[in-house]
C-alpha cells in the first residue's frame, strides 16, 4: 500500500505531466476513475491559464488570443506556481512567451509583456504620503550622499528595446490604426501606479539610472555616480529636487545607524 | 475571535474582487463577508478596500491555499502573510479545506483530495493543531467536493472529519453543496452523510453552484462539479434546509466564483438562505413541541 507522500507525488505528476498510469490503480470513483481525475487537471490547466490571460489582456490583443492561449497553457505545466497567492503568478510569463518559436516574428513581445506585467504591478499599489522638501531639507550635506530613500510603492523602471509604450497607449484607448510600423528604440521608462490608475513617463538615461538605483536603495552618492557615468553633464542636485517635487519618496534613511524619517 | 454573540444571524456573501468597489460605495445590507485571503495578500490596493469594508461587516477569512493535508509541508510565509491579515482584520472565522494543494515547491491550484486513513489522519491532524496554535484561534474546516476517492481509504469522509475534531478541537464549515455533489458523484446518500457529522461541531455553512456535466467515468451518467458559477440549485437548497433541521441555525455564506453574477444576485441568494434557514428551523421547532 503506497503511503501517503507517494500518491501526492503521483498525483502532482499526473496533474502536470497528464501521466496518470500509476496512480490510477489506487483510486475509485465510477467505472473509470481516471476521467474522474480529468476534472482535476482540467481545473489546474484552465485557472492558471485564465488567469495569465487576465494578467496579459494586451498581449493577447498584440499576439493573438490562439497564441497567448497555446502559450499560457504551456506555462502553466512547466512552470506551476510557487505560492498560493495566484495574484502573483505570471512575473515569468514574458520571458517565456519570447522563447516559443512562433514569437520570432514578434521581437518586441517580450518588452510588451513586461511592460504589460509591471503596468499591473503598479496599479494595484496604494500610495503612501511622500516627504516633502521641508522634511529633506533637515538632512545634513553631510550625511546627504549616504542617505537612502524610499520610493513610493507603485513605481517601477523598466528598459526596453522597443517603443512598446506607445503601442500599449493603442491598446488603452482602443485605437488601433491598420498599420503600425515601429522600429527597435532603446526607452526607459518610469510607471507610476496606485488605486487602479497608473501613467508612464520616458526617463532621459542618466535620469532613468539615478531614479532606478535609488529604488534599488542605493545611496545618493551611488545613484548619482551611475548617473554621470552614463551623461557628465546631469545634475544630481535638479534630479533629487524633481523626485522630491512628484512627490515619489515616501521615507528618508540617514547614515550608517539607519534612522528612518 | 468575535465571541459567539456577535456571530451574524442572516446569511452573508463571499466577497469576490469585481464587487469591492461596489460594496465600498453602496454599502448593502448583508449579514457578513468571507474572503479568500489570497485575493489581498498580494494587492495592496484590494487590501486596503477591504480594511474599509471590515468597520461595517463581519468578515470571515476562508483560505484556499494553506494545503493542510500536504505531506510536505504548509507554506510557513504563507501561513506569517496569513496571520498578518487575521490580525488586522479580526475575523468571526478562519477556515479552510480538507485537501491538499502544494507538493514540494510547487501550488497546484486545486483542492485535491486526501485518502481517509490513519496516516493522512495522523497528517491532518498535527497541521491543524499547528496552524490553531500559530493563528492562536480555532480553525474551520470544510468537508471537500470529490470527484475520484482512494481504494486505500479505510474510513468515511464524517468519520474522518469526526476523529478530526476530537484530535484537534477544531470546528467543522459544512459545505451543503459539496456535500450533495460529492454524494451524488460517488454514490452515497447525502443525508445519511449529513447525519454523520458530529453536530456540536458544526459552525458555519456554505452554500454554492455546481455544474452538471457528462460524466465519462460512468457512461450515460451525470457528474456534478463544484464550479461556484451559477446559483445553487434545488437540491442543494433541499439538503440546506435538511442540515438547518439537524444543526440549527448557523451563519450560512453563499459562494460565487467564477462567472461572477451582478452583486444584487448574490444578495437575492443570501436572502433566499435565510428564509429557508427561517422556514426549516421553525418547522423543526414546532414539530419537536
Amino acid at each position: 500500500m503506497p503511503q501517503l507522500d507517494e500518491i501526492q507525488s503521483l498525483f502532482h505528476r499526473a496533474v502536470l505531466t497528464a501521466d496518470t498510469s500509476r496512480l490510477v490503480s489506487l483510486l475509485c470513483g465510477g467505472r473509470f476513475p481516471e476521467k474522474r481525475f480529468a476534472v482535476h487537471k482540467r481545473h489546474y490547466e484552465t485557472s492558471l491559464v485564465t488567469t495569465i490571460l487576465a494578467k496579459f489582456p494586451a498581449t493577447a490583443w498584440l499576439a493573438g488570443t490562439r497564441f497567448l492561449t497555446e502559450a499560457a497553457t504551456r506555462f502553466v505545466h512547466e512552470c506551476p506556481p510557487a505560492t498560493p497567492c495566484i495574484a502573483e503568478y505570471g512575473r515569468g510569463f514574458p520571458k517565456f512567451l519570447s522563447a516559443c518559436p512562433a514569437a520570432e516574428r514578434m521581437p518586441y513581445l517580450h518588452d510588451f509583456a513586461e511592460l504589460e506585467w509591471c503596468v499591473g504591478q503598479v496599479a494595484i499599489a496604494v500610495d503612501e504620503p511622500p516627504v516633502s522638501a521641508t522634511q529633506m531639507s533637515t538632512i545634513s550635506p553631510d550625511t546627504l550622499p549616504d542617505t537612502l530613500l524610499t520610493l513610493q510603492p507603485g513605481v517601477c523602471y523598466l528598459q526596453v528595446s522597443w517603443p512598446v509604450d506607445e503601442l500599449i497607449k493603442l491598446y488603452l484607448k482602443d485605437s488601433a490604426p491598420d498599420h503600425f510600423a515601429m522600429d527597435p528604440l532603446d526607452i526607459s521608462l518610469e510607471l507610476q501606479g496606485a488605486r487602479g490608475e497608473f501613467h508612464m513617463n520616458r526617463l532621459a538615461v542618466a535620469e532613468f539610472m539615478f531614479r532606478k538605483s535609488i529604488s534599488q536603495r542605493r545611496s545618493i552618492e551611488d545613484a548619482a555616480e551611475r548617473a554621470l557615468e552614463l551623461e557628465a553633464a546631469f545634475d544630481p542636485g535638479q534630479a533629487l529636487a524633481a523626485l522630491i517635487a512628484a512627490g515619489l519618496i515616501t521615507a528618508v534613511t540617514q547614515g550608517a545607524e539607519g534612522s528612518k524619517t | 475571535m468575535k465571541s459567539i454573540e456577535h456571530l451574524p444571524k442572516v446569511a452573508g456573501i463571499g466577497l469576490r474582487l469585481p464587487h469591492m468597489r461596489e460594496m465600498v460605495a453602496t454599502r448593502p445590507q448583508t449579514g457578513w463577508l468571507e474572503i479568500h485571503p489570497e485575493n489581498f495578500l498580494a494587492n495592496p490596493h484590494a487590501a486596503e478596500l477591504l480594511l474599509v469594508l471590515s468597520q461595517h461587516y463581519s468578515i470571515s477569512v476562508h483560505t484556499v491555499g494553506i494545503s493542510i493535508g500536504s505531506t510536505t509541508g504548509m507554506d510557513r510565509l504563507h501561513l506569517k502573510r496569513i496571520r498578518t491579515l487575521v490580525d488586522t482584520i479580526n475575523p468571526i472565522f478562519v477556515s479552510g479545506h480538507l485537501a491538499w494543494s502544494t507538493y514540494g515547491s510547487d501550488y497546484l491550484n486545486d483542492l485535491l483530495p486526501l485518502p481517509y486513513d490513519a496516516e493522512a489522519l495522523r497528517l491532518v491532524a498535527a497541521h491543524v493543531r499547528e496552524l490553531q496554535d500559530f493563528l492562536g484561534r480555532p480553525y474551520l474546516v470544510e468537508n471537500p467536493s470529490s470527484y475520484v476517492g482512494f481504494r486505500t481509504s479505510t474510513m468515511r469522509e464524517t468519520e474522518f472529519l469526526s476523529e478530526l475534531v476530537s484530535r484537534t478541537g477544531c470546528k467543522l464549515l459544512c459545505d451543503v453543496s459539496n456535500a450533495y455533489v460529492s454524494a451524488h458523484n460517488m454514490g452515497y446518500d447525502a443525508h445519511q452523510y449529513i447525519d454523520g457529522l458530529p453536530a456540536d461541531a458544526i459552525a458555519e455553512f456554505h452554500l454554492g453552484g455546481y455544474t452538471p456535466e457528462e460524466d465519462e467515468a460512468n457512461p450515460s451518467g451525470e457528474l456534478l462539479v463544484d464550479t461556484h458559477a451559477a446559483a445553487i440549485a434545488e437540491p442543494a437548497w433541499d439538503l440546506y434546509a435538511y442540515a438547518i433541521r439537524r444543526f440549527g441555525p448557523k451563519p450560512t455564506l453563499i459562494e460565487w466564483d467564477n462567472n461572477v453574477p451582478p452583486l444584487a444576485k448574490l444578495l437575492d441568494e443570501a436572502a433566499r438562505a435565510g428564509k429557508i434557514a427561517s422556514t426549516a428551523w421553525e418547522a423543526h421547532c414546532a414539530a419537536a413541541r
